[in-house]
């Protein structure tokens, strides 16, 4: 069942939409944000690492942006249409009222753009005067945009990239000041359309009116077919199933990897400089989103995204980058645009800095990642096998080094408990992977030295008794969230006292109700964040899975309701307000959401 | 002269074309994608278009250099530095006559100024010069058809 979300017209700070008011639309390859306002304030083209096209969220005087809304002063009402990445508004003024639909529609067999961004507009009641204007800023409004026409059609281009506007019964497009623009009236039973239309290395594709509609609904069919293919049946459905469609949303169609967010640089801290890119994939978040694929019966995803890793994993093989390009390179340079930034949040930044880091944890994750997939029915093949080995013989050698943790520090490195864990996990799911025959096992005996040697390092000098709990480092009384991650990867007995010890202790200094803090102590960076939505959703499931299920619903409850109208969470939360902050859609909040309401689902069917 | 230098260095030119137009658009210089523009006359599908086209382009290729070659007969010279002058003309016709023209003309899919309401999806139409895909194109376009011409008579030349 779709919610509807009403509101007033959505209040813009200096030009900019709450984060909480974007909705999120797109096709498997890229995605744009709809403000509450209607305005379409980011998108990528061709693909969502690319540079934008409409960035107005970064930038609101040069980002560029599709406004689409009426000239009267209006109330809005949003949902997606039940079980789909589409999105329905209906701007309700004194005069009447209008339903807005937009999606990026998915491809058919006709010719159609390479992409197209699809607005149906159609009167409901009264008489609604209504503008739309285009102003297009290719390359991240960095780049010259220039303005004109094929024939009746208004087009823009920059270089390699072009678009076209089409409408239809939308009024008379104008070309100027930058912006393509035109006035309607929608009256009861009116229908217009206008189709973004792009192009990037080919000529523009500019389809007829029948064509678009038709894509428009058979996406709508395409999201519902998908969403039907799901297999959960537990609680908080609404919210498993949002949380699905919207990592779906991440999954790089042509090459199955999936984007940690969307969007870049949209600020953790509002005017602070913890903006970052994340359309990149993380091998932090892969046996997580592994997991999750295979318990909601994604296979054609679980598979594509397992092949994809390995494939980029190949490049760099035996050591792991921390993230990787969506097309699997493993470069990903580190630079500012010059743009104002999210209410004044600079640097805006494209590229990672943190993909040259070292991260002991990716081990864990990948060969967790690995040991998901093929105790799950799926066959890995021979070379896969050998490369696996080679990871665990690394891991053997390289784990008494220091890294930048999970959470990509930039301070000093250090002897992170979690990164050990993840280490401990790399050799044991290597060990058990080798006894079942499914890699080489000749330096078996090796690795269980190894994770035996790692976990007296953990159990002596990573546990506190004072706070009866392991500490974020060797040495230190500094708390951290991601120590969760072991209880949920199985470092140790989940129902073990230290892990008891742990989560009070997380409670304790870290939480505030359903909010939750990363860590205490340094990080190498200025200013503050807010509550991480993935770490609450990783409380929670460290609850349910140490038997204390009653207290993982109740928070479980808290945190659905902070959701965004649209069920949509980005990164982290202002507990003092209730802001979204950071990037969005976040995958890793809503693959922590998924895993945790289908560890409450398995706990209470047990 | 060897007609078959002529096929060699037409099958050449042709490779080192498409290539060097696929660069430019690898480097962000033009939207110029002569196999999709020929490929989409003959169907709707992308994927089928393109390989159609690809397969076409060259074809067109080796036409092109048996012209060549018929006119190094005629004229009783050849050279790479005369094919590279065929090829600067051969660029100049295609950016103005042939896709600005022509192609339009007798393109199914193609947009053209009388174009209106259509019912079918229209290609972008490539404008004069081309200049509708970048303003680049024309530089590439002709950079990369003097390359096709220095080969197709480099080769016919050394053919004997």
């Amino acid at each position: 069942m779709a919610t509807r979300h009403k509101a007033d017209a959505p209040p813009r700070i200096d030009g900019y939409a709450p984060l909480a008011s974007y909705a999120v639309i797109g096709d498997g390859r890229t995605a744009a944000l709809v403000a509450g306002d209607g305005s379409v304030d980011w998108l990528a083209l061709p693909d969502l690492d690319s540079p934008s096209v409409f960035g107005a969220a970064l930038d609101s005087r040069r980002g560029g942006r599709f406004a689409l809304a009426p000239e009267a002063p209006y109330t809005t009402e949003r949902r997606y249409l039940p079980d789909t990445n589409v999105l329905e508004t209906v701007f309700s003024t004194e005069r009447g009222s209008v339903r807005v639909t937009d999606a990026m529609t998915l491809p058919d067999h006709a010719l159609g753009p390479q992409r197209e961004l699809a607005r149906r507009v159609e009167g409901l009641s009264g008489r609604v005067p209504m503008r739309w204007s285009v102003e297009p800023r290719f390359g991240y409004g960095c780049v010259p945009t220039r303005l004109g026409r094929r024939g009746s059609t208004p087009v823009a281009g920059a270089g390699g990239d072009a678009l076209a506007i089409c409408s239809f019964d939308a009024g008379t497009p104008e070309v100027a000041d930058g912006a393509i623009a035109a006035r309607l009236e929608a009256h009861a039973g009116t229908r217009a359309v206008v189709a973004l239309c792009a192009a990037r290395a080919e000529p523009l594709v500019m389809p007829a009116r029948d064509e678009i509609e038709t894509r428009l609904d058979a996406t709508a069919a395409t999201w519902r077919r998908w969403t039907e293919s799901l297999d959960y049946a537990g609680p908080w459905r609404d919210a498993v199933v949002r949380s699905a469609l919207a990592l779906k949303l991440l999954v790089h169609a042509p090459t199955g990897a999936v984007a940690a967010a969307a969007t870049t640089s949209l600020p953790e801290e509002i005017g602070g400089e913890r903006n970052w890119d994340y359309r990149f994939c993380w091998i932090r978040d892969s046996a997580f989103t592994l997991k999750v694929f295979l318990q909601l019966a994604c296979g054609p995803e679980a598979r594509a995204y397992f092949w994809w890793l390995m494939q980029a994993s190949q490049l760099t093989h035996p050591r792991l980058r921390v993230l990787y390009r969506l097309d699997g390179g493993a470069r990903a340079p580190e630079r500012t645009l010059p743009l104002d930034g999210y209410r004044g949040s600079r640097p805006v930044r494209t590229g990672n800095a943190a993909a040259g880091q070292v991260q002991l944890d990716t081990y864990g994750e990948l060969l967790q990642t690995a040991w998901l997939y093929a105790t799950t029915g799926h066959r890995i093949d021979r070379d896969i096998a050998h490369r696996l080995a080679g990871i665990a013989d690394l891991v053997s050698r390289i784990w008494r080094q220091p890294d930048a943790g999970i959470w990509e520090v930039r301070s000093e490195p250090a002897h992170f408990t979690q990164s050990k864990m993840m280490c401990w996990v790399a050799l044991e799911r290597a060990r058990d992977l080798a006894e079942r025959g499914m890699i080489p096992g000749r330096h078996a005996e090796r690795w269980s030295a190894e994770a035996g040697a790692i976990r007296e390092f953990v159990e002596t000098r990573c546990f506190s008794p004072e706070k009866r709990s392991y500490v974020r480092s060797a040495g230190s009384s500094e708390l951290d969230a991601s120590l969760l991650l072991g209880a949920l990867l199985a470092y140790g007995d989940a129902r073990d006292e230290r892990w008891a010890g742990t989560i009070e202790a997380v409670r304790r200094e870290l939480a505030d109700g359903p909010f939750v803090q990363r860590y205490t102590g340094e990080d190498g960076l200025g200013g503050s964040e807010g509550a991480f939505l993935a770490c609450s959703f990783w409380l929670v499931e460290a609850l349910a899975r140490t038997g204390r299920v009653e207290e993982a619903a109740s928070m479980m409850d808290e945190l659905i309701g902070l959701a965004s109208g649209l069920g949509l969470y980005a990164e982290e939360i202002d507990p003092a307000t209730g802001a979204q902050l950071g990037n969005l859609p976040q995958g890793l909040s809503h693959l922590a959401l998924i895993s945790a309401a289908l560890a409450i689902a398995e706990t209470t069917a047990r | 002269m060897s007609v078959w230098g002529a096929l060699a260095g037409g099958f050449a030119g042709t490779l080192v074309l498409t290539t060097a137009l696929r660069a430019g658009n690898e480097l962000n210089l033009t939207r110029i994608d002569l196999p999709f523009l020929l490929g989409t006359a003959f169907t709707d599908d992308r994927t089928r278009a393109k390989a159609i086209g690809y397969v076409l382009h060259f074809v067109v290729g080796l036409a092109f250099a048996l012209t060549y070659w018929a006119i190094f007969l005629a004229i009783d010279r050849s050279g790479w530095w005369l094919g590279a002058v065929f090829g600067l003309v051969h660029g100049l016709f295609s950016g103005t006559a042939l896709t600005n023209i022509l192609l339009p003309l007798i393109h199914p899919r193609m947009g053209r100024p009388s174009t209106a309401a259509p019912s079918v999806a229209l290609l972008e139409p490539p404008g004069f010069m081309m200049l509708n895909y970048g303003r680049q194109t024309p530089l590439v376009s002709l950079g990369a058809h003097i390359a096709f011409g220095a080969l197709v008579g480099g080769f016919v030349s050394l053919a004997g």
